[in-house]
């Protein structure tokens, strides 16, 4: 014992400090430990691991941007605001028992997230089992404003119908009406389908070919072989997150995209920076973007703010510009809290009834309002023209936006709505 | 039938690559008892090794020469502090152990690398297709079969013309009587491991110029190299070859006619297999026929 880490006397005195501060800090400490008690809890549950983790952190990164907003300005109902983020993993049995947690065990009031459709759903209906208000910020399938419909729940991102629509017309008119289809084979892939569907029926177009992929495929090359035997017009590519990834880069491997034109209703950064520029190509349906005026409206200083405040503060991992991901979160969360604060209240009933109608300006142009008939988010869509290389002042400036499509034109009518989504409010 | 001959060919391609992933992963089993649930997080390993040296300048051609070299000596010093101590015992402590390993390793590439999946395209020389008559066959493709026949050739003079090789087909018929002959077994062990993530280092590496890179890329092979393992037969390097090629093959096929089906076709084969015969085509009591 000649040469101890710490002696007798160092601890003693150590100790003895350490006492004195935790006596001293307690007067300040107690009220601080009250107010902490009474932040309202929000459950986020997103994919931090897995096919959909990039985006699933872009959300989080809108949602903490919106939260810190409301947090600066004093809060809703003089409270602070405080999320618990849960790992979804984009598996929807998962995100069903973390939104319980969240619900049961954290407190959380509401809920918001999800980036697969399947996980929409499943949130969505154990987040109605349990009378909290969800906000689904990120998954598209029809069927979440559609069928399943939900008082509780409000969408923020597009419906597959509003993507199918937004651009089928634009590539049908630009390079021709027979159609090849590259499907995911889930919820998601199978409502886009069906909207298309419904457009080329409109434009007497053809489907010559069609293929539904497993979630998950990592080798298209025996879907895409079959591509030049069908002669099609345009491929139309429905895949989403790694799965595209895989699809282009195989696509250009075969030589097909110097061949025939691809595009689709959706395609997000995220995927397009994993492309190698050979295989960034096409016109896709886009959700919003941060360089084009287009999109954020021109002289809407939030847009311009928020793009400017997520550069100086919020850049994700990757050092990546923001993506219609950030946005979902942030409109999602906001529109959740003003919600609260125009009901003077965090009762789910009385807070979705101040949503929804609800006109609001917001981070992109010419502004929207959550449908009273079904919750889905009514706002523009655009179309992109892919840039390989971005612009030569901003190599990340993937997207040349071409066009603005209003919502009415592109979403089914609150008539046509009101066969499929029947709402009803707990008497 | 105009698109059979194509999905035979890329039956061929997928095959070939499921079989030299399952080679390595045969090669550990085999003489350790080891089950290397972290085959996939190595290959995986290799892929972000080649990322990070071409974004350092270097070309492809260097970084598929050494990327795998360096996985090998991750694996080394894995197999040297962890997986050692572990030999002897059930094998479920290996496979434990080599599970939570491919956790932790998915975290790290999460958070050195990211969640997304990063950009990498073969060099230009590679990028474009080959006119074969039937259709116009990828570059790339036919360079990965090049590639993995120039390996298994190598692997086969390896094992069956040289010392060390017969060494290692000793040990694994009785790695004691090797050691009481004086063959240090456990320099064996760490060679053969080593040997092993070679071959899932340079899958890797070729993996990623055709999928995205992201920490789940070598995990997502993982699962039908096991099954080429099974169906092929513990211990036969040629098994590992027929077994991966018929996976392919049923996999292209079947994606042709019920692409739903395409990717539980292979569990389909496993069950037929293990029925009929449990060992699997060509597993035998010793290693390699």
């Amino acid at each position: 014992m000649s040469n101890p880490l710490i002696d007798r006397r160092t601890f003693v005195k150590g100790a003895g400090l350490g006492a004195a501060a935790i006596v001293a800090g307690v007067p300040a400490f107690i009220p601080r430990l009250g107010e902490a008690a009474d932040a309202i809890k929000i459950g986020v549950l997103e994919p931090y691991t897995g096919t959909y983790a990039y985006p699933g952190e872009n959300e989080t990164i809108g949602i903490q941007m919106a939260i810190d907003a409301w947090n600066k300005r004093g809060g809703v109902l003089g409270r602070p605001i405080e999320i618990i983020k849960e790992d979804e993993e984009s598996k929807p049995d998962v995100a069903a028992q973390k939104a319980r947690k969240l619900v049961n065990q954290d407190k959380c009031v509401a809920l918001i997230g999800t980036v697969s459709s399947g996980s929409s759903l499943s949130v969505q209906k154990a987040s109605a089992d349990m009378g909290v208000l969800f906000f689904a910020s990120g998954g598209h399938t029809d069927d979440v404003t559609g069928k399943n419909c939900t008082w509780n729940t409000f969408r923020t991102c597009h419906s597959t119908w509003m993507e199918a629509h937004a651009t089928a017309y634009t590539l049908a008119k630009k390079f021709g009406k027979r159609f090849y289809f590259i499907t995911p084979d889930y919820a998601f892939g199978h409502a886009l389908q069906t909207a298309f569907d419904d457009v080329i029926k409109q434009i007497g177009g053809t489907t010559v070919g069609y293929d539904l992929t497993p979630l998950g495929t990592t080798d298209f090359s025996s879907y895409l072989t079959k591509v030049p035997a069908a002669k099609p017009d345009v491929v139309v590519v429905l895949v989403q997150g790694d799965d595209y990834t895989n699809c282009m880069k195989q696509a250009d491997s075969f030589g097909l995209l110097k061949k025939f034109p691809f595009g689709g209703p959706q395609v997000e950064l995220e995927p397009l920076y994993g492309l190698p520029a050979a295989a960034r190509t096409g016109y896709w349906g886009i959700e919003w973007s941060y360089s084009s005026d287009l999109a954020l409206g021109k002289g809407n200083k939030a847009a311009h703010q928020f793009v400017a405040d997520y550069f100086a503060h919020y850049l994700n991992s990757q050092k990546k510009p923001p993506t219609a991901r950030e946005c979902f979160g942030y409109v999602s969360i906001d529109r959740m809290l003003a919600g609260m604060a125009a009901a003077k209240s965090t009762d789910s009933v009385k807070v979705a009834r101040a949503i929804e109608g609800e006109k609001f300006q917001s981070i992109f142009a010419d502004g929207g309002y959550y449908r009273r008939e079904d919750h889905q988010l009514m706002w523009p869509m655009w179309v992109a023209e892919i840039r390989p290389n971005g612009t030569p002042q901003d190599p990340n400036d993937l997207l040349d936006v071409i066009a603005k499509h209003d919502p009415d034109t592109i979403e089914q009518s609150v008539a046509e709505k009101a066969k499929i989504c029947k709402m009803a409010y707990p008497s | 039938m105009e698109h059979v001959a194509p999905e035979l060919f890329n039956g061929l391609v997928l095959g070939a690559f499921y079989a030299i992933v399952a080679i390595g992963l045969s090669l550990i089993m085999n003489l350790t008892g080891t089950i290397n649930m972290a085959h996939g997080s190595f290959m995986t390993l290799a892929g972000y090794f080649a990322f990070a040296l071409i974004a350092r300048g270097t070309n492809f051609w260097f970084a598929l020469l050494v990327a795998p070299l360096l996985a090998v000596l991750v694996a080394i010093i894995v197999e040297r502090t962890m997986i050692r101590p572990l030999y002897g015992r059930d094998p479920v402590y290996s496979l434990l152990l080599t599970f939570g390993l491919s956790l932790i390793a998915e975290e790290v590439f999460h958070i050195v690398w990211g969640a997304n999946t990063l950009p990498f395209a073969p060099p230009a020389a590679l990028g474009g297709t080959v006119a074969l008559g039937f259709m116009n066959f990828p570059t790339y493709r036919l360079f990965i079969v090049a590639v993995l026949l120039l390996v298994f050739g190598l692997l086969a003079l390896f094992l069956y013309r040289t010392r060390f090789g017969l060494r290692l087909r000793a040990a694994v018929q009785d790695s004691e009587m090797i050691a009481a002959l004086g063959t240090n077994t456990q320099v064996l062990y760490t060679i053969n491991f080593g040997l092993g993530i070679l071959l899932a280092g340079i899958a890797g590496v070729l993996a990623v110029g055709l999928l995205g890179l992201n920490p789940t890329t070598g995990n997502t092979l993982l699962m039908p190299a096991f099954v080429t393992v099974i169906i092929g037969g513990m211990g036969s390097l040629y098994g590992c070859l027929v077994g991966g090629v018929l996976i392919g093959l049923a996999t292209s096929l079947m994606t042709l006619y019920v692409p739903a089906a395409s990717e539980v076709v292979m569990y389909i084969l496993m069950a037929i297999v293990l029925t009929i015969r449990p060992r699997g085509l060509f597993g035998e009591e010793g290693l390699f026929g």
